[in-house]
């Protein structure tokens, strides 16, 4: 299987770049388009959200009816979900786990820029909702009897469970390609134990990917067959049960969190020891809690149904709680990482520093709510919308955005502009905790979620609501600076070489960016900090030349 | 920096890849996920059995029968798993005749299982949408049936790489894989089978 | 505002954004065809392929019959009837092009990391 460049007379040629990249299968370049893909439909979805921020800043209908808020409502969840934050992570797990593990590509490289092409497609087929009578309008998770053909009548809710299903699909097939390029194609010397925290949270969360999302598929399927065939799976009167459906739809949405969360965490762990100056705290402790985590995720679905007076309450909050044991330990190997550490304050380690901090706030919030007896009352109130953009936005986000500033520099070979990155973290801080801090208290005090108005008589609820729109705005202000960091980086930015954090894993021993094999040679591997081992043998090395000059 | 150090080592072996194939491990983890896609649907199917206990059956009073055609239809796809097994034991020989006699063999009896399967659905006398056991039984076998198509089409690729002698015995991993998502689609009637026409 | 009105300016948005981002991104990011050099011993690139765009386009096309039916039962054929067509095409240019990679393996020394 050659390729045009292997011939030893190779020389540059031309080729467009459009077809460059519509037919490349190098895990590196399907890895930035993954990237870009999913910043788009971040942006996409936030505009959704500034528009569900300004109808709520005030009581009264502004400028949307029910319908349309609900529309939105629904497309802003399942974009950031299923087209952004999923998606982002499986981009950065595309371009550095081969690295990470010292492979040329990933197992299956046509496979993977299949799962790609699914995304872009798939979401456009959700989104051509609003081109058909309207998009789907029934939440992200899509309950029956609402999503029924009876009360959700019309092609909008159909194309987003065809759309759903595309990028279910390529989910699993991506799944598939992880797990087979972990097991098969690590580097010599490269144990499972010496892998990096980050290909460990892939590989966790593509099994947890392969093995919910066909359920998933399942679910929105026998909904299709509701919608289109006369099927009866959902529908009360002709003998289904509206239940089955958040069983199944939440025993896929309950992974799904963690799906979205675990490869976060494995960025934080690559990140924090780098700026750190210091080894991460409990490798194997690490490991283990990962896998924990991912085996627990799918014993605690029915927390999701607490209200619904069909779940056999205390199993589901123990194991609730108990999920909260192996995330803390976590916590508690992150902080001892930096403990007497040469902390270093680069924007990386302020959004992974920030990941930690919201995602604490995020998780205590969540076993509040994992207590069946306090659940009946925050249920469906806006505690849960700050419980999930704690956890979304304050874990996952936090960690994307940490990810694209430590990983920018080997992709494109420039480095971020360290000023302009501090500004966007410090808007984007302030306006997430203004944004969401306040639905704890709302939650509390009774508003509901997914309700385009309120009580216009209740001040508080009116000075909240308008303060958390002030922080959504500034959210998006705050992406600003990034873009334009971005652009001039591009354009002019400062070169780095190939190890500019001084990083501990195999992708910095490789050019930046790396060649397309991605790597001429590799360092021996003996620990999970091979690139860190090497730089200090090398120190090591010159240290005793020293002496042995000297000494003559 | 670090492609100038003297202390790197060359991969001085090219990798050698021990254990299973690549593609195989890729196809057990197609698999196992297609486990959980039929598991969803069984949860369906029992979930609305349990909510209906009492009058579960066929619309219109019909009894579903597992003999004769259910059970022939068994027996046949049973038969294909033992023939792409024989198949499996040829090619591992380096026998790339009997190869294609059993891939072929195995195709076919996969074809005259989806026709039964149809003919099956002309005689039944209710559908997908006649009530919720309609519709979990034809959304149950519909799938299956769906995924022995697709390991028809994979069947026949085989036997036409087969005949283009594009195997032999250190290079077959396609037909290992393929027959192995045989099994699995066999696995998978049979649970159906017990299920739907014997769990009364 | 009507339903048509929002979608046609979030698609318009969108179709901006992605304009001049990837525009941004990809005309910066290096020419393609710069020659990496050969890789190390044993280790073999793929060859790049439309294939994996063709076939989503076509599960698209699939995938607009069913859920755009109107009336039809199972699907709209007058969409779904090309979607297939060109499905069936791309997997038959897939496993073909799967059948002349499987030759090259066949003529090169066993010494590679993949299941031949």
């Amino acid at each position: 299987m050659a390729t045009t460049t292997l011939t030893p007379e190779a020389r540059a040629y031309n080729r467009s770049w459009v077809l460059d990249w519509l037919t490349t299968v190098d895990h590196k370049k399907i890895g930035i388009m993954y990237i870009v893909n999913s910043f788009l439909f971040f942006f996409l979805a936030g505009i959704l959200a500034l528009v569900i921020r300004t109808e709520l800043a005030v009581p009264g209908l502004q400028f949307l009816d029910d319908a349309t808020y609900n529309e939105t409502f629904t497309m802003h969840g399942t974009i950031m979900i299923f087209l952004f934050v999923v998606p982002m992570l499986a981009g950065f797990g595309n371009y550095i786990v081969p690295l990470e593990i010292g492979a040329p590509d990933m197992a299956f490289p046509r496979i993977n820029a299949l799962s790609f092409w699914f995304l872009p497609l798939g979401g456009l087929m959700i989104l051509s909702g609003y081109l058909f009578g309207g998009a789907a309008a029934e939440g992200w998770t899509g309950y029956a009897p609402l999503s029924e053909a009876k009360y959700a009548a019309g092609a909008g809710t159909d194309l987003w469970i065809i759309g759903l299903v595309m990028v279910g699909t390529a989910s699993i097939l991506g799944s598939v390609n992880f797990i087979a390029t972990i097991f098969k194609m690590r580097a010599p010397g490269m144990t499972l134990l010496r892998m990096p925290i980050f290909a460990w949270t892939i590989l966790v969360t593509a099994t947890l990917i392969l093995l919910a999302t066909p359920v998933l598929t399942a679910g929105l399927i026998a909904l299709f067959i509701d919608r289109n065939y006369g099927g009866s799976f959902f529908d009360p009167a002709a003998g289904g049960d509206p239940i089955l459906w958040q069983h199944i739809f939440w025993f896929f949405g309950h992974p799904e969190v963690y799906i979205v969360i675990l490869p976060a965490m494995g960025i934080a762990s690559e990140i924090i020891p780098v700026f750190s100056r210091k080894p991460l705290f409990g490798y194997r402790a690490f490991v283990f809690a990962t896998i924990t985590i991912g085996l627990l995720s799918f014993s605690v679905w029915a927390h999701h149904m607490f209200a619904s007076g069909q779940v056999f309450l205390p199993f589901f909050t123990f194991m609730s709680a108990l999920i909260g044991v192996p995330t803390g330990v976590k916590v508690f190997n992150w902080l001892a990482t930096m403990w007497r550490g040469s902390i270093i304050l680069a924007t990386p380690m302020l959004f992974a520093i920030g990941f930690v901090a919201m995602f604490v706030i995020g998780g205590i919030s969540g076993v509040i709510l994992a207590s069946a007896a306090v659940d009946f009352h925050l249920h469906d109130t806006y505690f849960v919308v700050a419980h999930l953009h704690y956890v979304f936005f304050g874990g996952s986000v936090f960690g994307i955005f940490a990810a694209t500033y430590f990983w920018f520099p080997k992709m494109t070979g420039k480095r971020l502009n360290e000023k302009l990155g501090k500004l966007h973290f410090w808007i984007h801080f302030v306006g997430f905790n203004l944004a969401f801090f306040p639905m704890h208290s709302l939650g509390i005090t009774g508003m509901p979620r997914r309700i385009a108005d309120y009580d216009p008589t209740n001040t508080g609820w009116i000075i909240l609501n308008s303060l958390e729109t002030v922080g959504a705005f500034l959210i998006a202000i705050s992406v600003l600076p990034f873009l334009v960091n971005v652009v001039a980086t591009l354009i002019n930015g400062e070169k780095v070489g190939d190890d500019p954090w001084e990083g501990n894993t195999l992708e910095w021993a490789t050019s930046s960016p790396p060649p397309s094999y991605n790597f001429e040679k590799l360092p021996p591997i003996h620990s999970e900090r091979p690139v860190f081992d090497l730089r200090h043998r090398h120190d090591a090395e010159r240290l005793a030349a020293q002496g042995a000059e000297a000494s003559h | 920096m670090a492609a100038e150090t003297p202390t790197m080592q060359v991969v001085a072996e090219p990798r050698r890849e021990a254990g299973m194939p690549t593609p195989m491990v890729g196809m057990l983890l197609f698999i196992a996920s297609e486990v959980m896609f039929f598991g969803g649907l069984f949860a369906a199917y029992f979930n609305s059995r349990a909510d209906h206990a009492a009058e579960w059956g066929p619309p219109g009073g019909h009894e579903l029968e597992a003999w004769p055609l259910a059970t022939i239809l068994t027996i046949i796809l049973v038969t294909s798993s033992f023939t792409i097994q024989f198949g499996i034991n040829a090619i591992r020989r380096g026998d790339q005749r009997k190869l294609r006699m059993w891939v072929g063999l195995t195709l076919l009896l996969g074809v005259v299982f989806l026709l039964g399967q149809l003919y099956d659905y002309s005689t039944l006398g209710f559908g997908i949408g006649d009530g919720i056991f309609g519709t979990t039984f034809y959304t149950l076998t519909g799938f299956h049936g769906a995924h022995v198509f697709g390991g028809a089409v994979g069947m026949t690729i085989l036997f036409a790489r087969a005949s283009q002698g594009q195997f032999s015995a250190k290079n077959h991993v396609a037909v290992e894989a393929i027959s192995i998502y045989w099994h699995f689609v066999d696995v998978v009637w049979i649970a159906l089978y017990f299920t739907l026409y014997w769990l009364k | 505002m009507s339903d048509q009105l929002f979608g046609f300016v979030l698609i318009g948005i969108g179709i901006l954004f992605v304009l001049a981002i990837v525009f941004a991104v990809s005309s910066r990011m290096g020419r393609s065809g710069t020659p990496d050099g050969p890789p190390p011993r044993g280790v073999h690139m793929p060859n790049p392929s439309f294939l994996p765009v063709a076939i989503s386009i076509a599960v698209v096309v699939i995938g607009a019959a069913l859920a755009l039916r109107g009336d039809y039962v199972p699907a709209n054929p007058w969409i779904g009837i090309p979607g297939l067509v060109l499905f069936i095409g791309v997997v038959i240019a897939w496993v073909r092009s799967a059948g002349h990679e499987w030759h090259e393996v066949e003529q090169r020394p066993h010494d590679d990391a993949h299941g031949h």
